[in-house]
């Protein structure tokens, strides 16, 4: 059932247009992700949401009511900032109590859910602490619980372990995704960290220049991306620019060198010009499997990144990076070395745009 | 850690300086109480202040610059306030401008001001094209006055409250906390009393305290709008007593340093309560 809608969302600020055209449904307990660089209207997008922002056209409706133009006090939304935003006079407890002695509620029913939260996130003996006795983690879980405390429709979270160190970064995040799921909480969280997007959401909302790229699962956005931008932006990917040589076959060009795809050539026709792209995990050796496409290449350059070594080899006057695991046990090839390397059909992806 | 191996940390030049400027301010201070205790020949003693105590007109002066010193800086603070945390919030484009308003009081000596303030104020406000009047001239009775010296000194005070207020809301990124407040539901008044003032109250004590201290010891708006104020009352009296202007002038250091203890008491010593950050 849906639970959150945006529907032909807008924003301009003067002339510039920070979200276009931006259309989503988010089921009740959903895990949410908005990716995209910089500048791509993602944070814009969650502050539409939350209420900091009022869209120039389009809807917002949770659970089928009109929230677009309701003050963010209105909205029962929680909210977790990337700069965690603790109120510096109060303790945690109190930070937790907050929204809920907004609301009035009877302190027994305070303390309760305050010594609820505080056991979700961990922190039972730092009730009276202030946030500045706090580390960077602690504080952020102390804002989760916060936002959590007032039973909100949705969640927001609006880059919360960008300001955090990588170590605390993943174990947080994979607090946050139990918490989550836990309380079965709708949920939408900005990102431009494509790992922490991938490893977290149910579904990813990638974002370019204010419009949605594509809407999809982790699975599909990394193994299938549909246009040259997200391709680029999620996980490394090798790209190059091909002739449609057989429409049946779904046979390429890639100057002389014949590459079978699996999909993608369907409403077009022999001569055009299409953009293809190939996961360096995608491509073997030949010696160790063989596939659709086996092709004749020369090893360029080798660079050891610890688990994975990523290997660049050269076929035909195209350079390509092919990802392997790092096993010490095999051996690698040398620079200058001819070999020959394959990848499925379904590895060679071509691009919409 | 020893105070003597605290000390010894110390670099030499800057224990150097800092004595130096200690010592460009104590001095001074040293001689006027100094001053201040030799009244009577030979004696060494509180005379002057027991006479400058017990003069009525001292209290009476001295508890009207505390109460137009007190109904300045609420007013300051009810001016000042919203306005800075407007500006940060949603006019940061209007900075530039009210910065340099604030700082027009050093520019514009307190004479001007107070010829400005008479000359507008001392006509009857009337209905357009009658003779009827709305407001009579404010220089003519007390509560009137009062308005315009209470106004004028806002002015004077600007520069030093609005930075102290701009400042402490700069430290604990005002715009965020009020976010983080309206997603939980809260209200204007209840960010503004439960929120943002807790967090800026070093600030406001700050610029609370030298509106205080410019209050007190002001002269020239008080003269000239003929009100019995405590800075006159200390300029007249120095023109023909010695000791007890001495005396007077050490007590207002005192009460100053005291308004600076009960700062550092209230907020534990900590000054600006740590950030969000």
């Amino acid at each position: 059932m849906t639970h959150l809608t945006l529907k032909n969302i807008s924003k301009q600020f003067g002339d510039f247009a920070a979200v276009k055209d931006f259309d989503l449904d988010v089921k009740k307990g959903e895990f949410v992700s908005f990716l995209g660089p910089s500048g791509c209207g993602k944070t814009t997008t969650l502050r539409m949401i939350a209420g900091f922002e009022i869209p120039s056209h389009g809807k917002i409706t949770i659970n089928g009511n009109d929230i677009t133009e309701k003050a963010p006090s209105q909205r029962n939304v929680g909210m977790v900032f990337q700069s965690y935003a603790l109120f510096p006079n109060m303790t945690v407890a109190q930070n937790i109590g907050f929204g809920l002695r907004i609301r009035k509620e009877p302190e027994e029913k305070v303390q309760k859910r305050v010594s609820e939260m505080l056991e979700i996130i961990h922190l039972q003996e730092k009730g009276n602490s202030y946030p500045y006795q706090l580390s960077g983690g602690q504080q952020q879980r102390v804002a989760l619980a916060r936002a959590l405390a007032i039973r909100p429709e949705v969640l927001l979270l609006d880059e919360p372990l960008s300001a955090l160190d990588a170590k605390i970064r993943i174990s947080l995040r994979a607090e946050i995704r139990a918490i989550q799921r836990e309380l079965g909480i709708t949920a939408i969280y900005v990102t431009h960290d494509q790992e922490e997007a991938l490893s977290i959401s149910d579904r990813i909302v990638v974002m370019n220049m204010g419009k949605m790229e594509q809407v999809g699962t982790p699975f599909e956005i990394y193994n299938f991306p549909t246009t040259r931008f997200v391709a680029n932006f999620v996980g490394s990917l090798n790209t190059t620019d091909v002739e449609v040589s057989d429409v049946g076959q779904g046979l390429l060009n890639m100057n002389g060198i014949l590459l079978r795809t699996a999909e993608g050539t369907m409403n077009k026709k022999k001569g055009d010009k299409v953009k293809i792209a190939i996961r360096p995990e995608r491509f073997n050796f030949a010696s160790e499997q063989k596939k659709d496409n086996v092709l004749d290449c020369t090893v360029e350059n080798i660079t050891f990144l610890g688990a994975v070594v990523r290997i660049q080899v050269k076929i035909g006057d195209t350079k390509f990076n092919m990802d392997t695991f790092n096993n010490p046990f095999l051996e690698l090839p040398k620079i200058g070395d001819k070999d020959q390397v394959t990848c499925s059909k379904e590895a060679v992806l071509v691009l919409s745009d | 850690m020893s105070l003597l191996s605290r000390l010894r940390r110390v670099p030499f030049w800057s224990a150097v300086w800092f004595i130096l400027g200690a010592l460009y301010f104590i001095l001074p201070l040293l001689a006027t109480f100094e001053f201040s205790l030799s009244m009577e020949r030979d004696v060494v003693g509180f005379k002057a202040y027991e006479v400058a105590f017990a003069d009525k007109e001292f209290l009476q002066t001295f508890g009207y610059s505390i109460f137009l010193a007190s109904m300045t800086i609420i007013m300051s603070i009810i001016l000042i306030v919203p306005t800075a945390y407007w500006i940060r919030l949603r006019l940061p484009e209007a900075r530039r401008l009210v910065e340099f308003i604030t700082l027009l009081p050093f520019v514009i000596p307190a004479i001007i001001l107070v010829f400005g303030l008479i000359r507008v104020y001392s006509a009857p406000l009337n209905v357009p094209f009658t003779d009827l009047t709305i407001i009579q001239p404010l220089t003519n009775y007390k509560f009137g006055t009062n308005i315009l010296i209470i106004g004028g000194y806002m002015v004077l005070g600007l520069p030093y409250m609005y930075r102290s207020v701009d400042t402490g809301m700069r430290t604990v990124d005002v715009r965020t906390l009020t976010e983080a407040a309206q997603s939980l539901g809260a209200s204007w008044y209840t960010i503004v009393v439960r929120v943002i003032l807790p967090n800026v109250r070093t600030a406001l004590l700050s610029g609370a305290l030298l509106t205080f201290a410019i209050v007190v010891g002001e002269v020239v708006l008080a003269s000239f709008l003929g009100v019995k104020a405590f800075g006159p009352y200390l300029f007249l009296l120095g023109q023909h007593r010695a000791y007890e202007p001495a005396a007077l002038s050490f007590t207002s250091f005192l009460l100053t340093w005291a308004a600076m203890g009960i700062i550092q008491l209230v907020t534990g010593g900590q000054g600006q309560v740590a950030g969000g950050h």
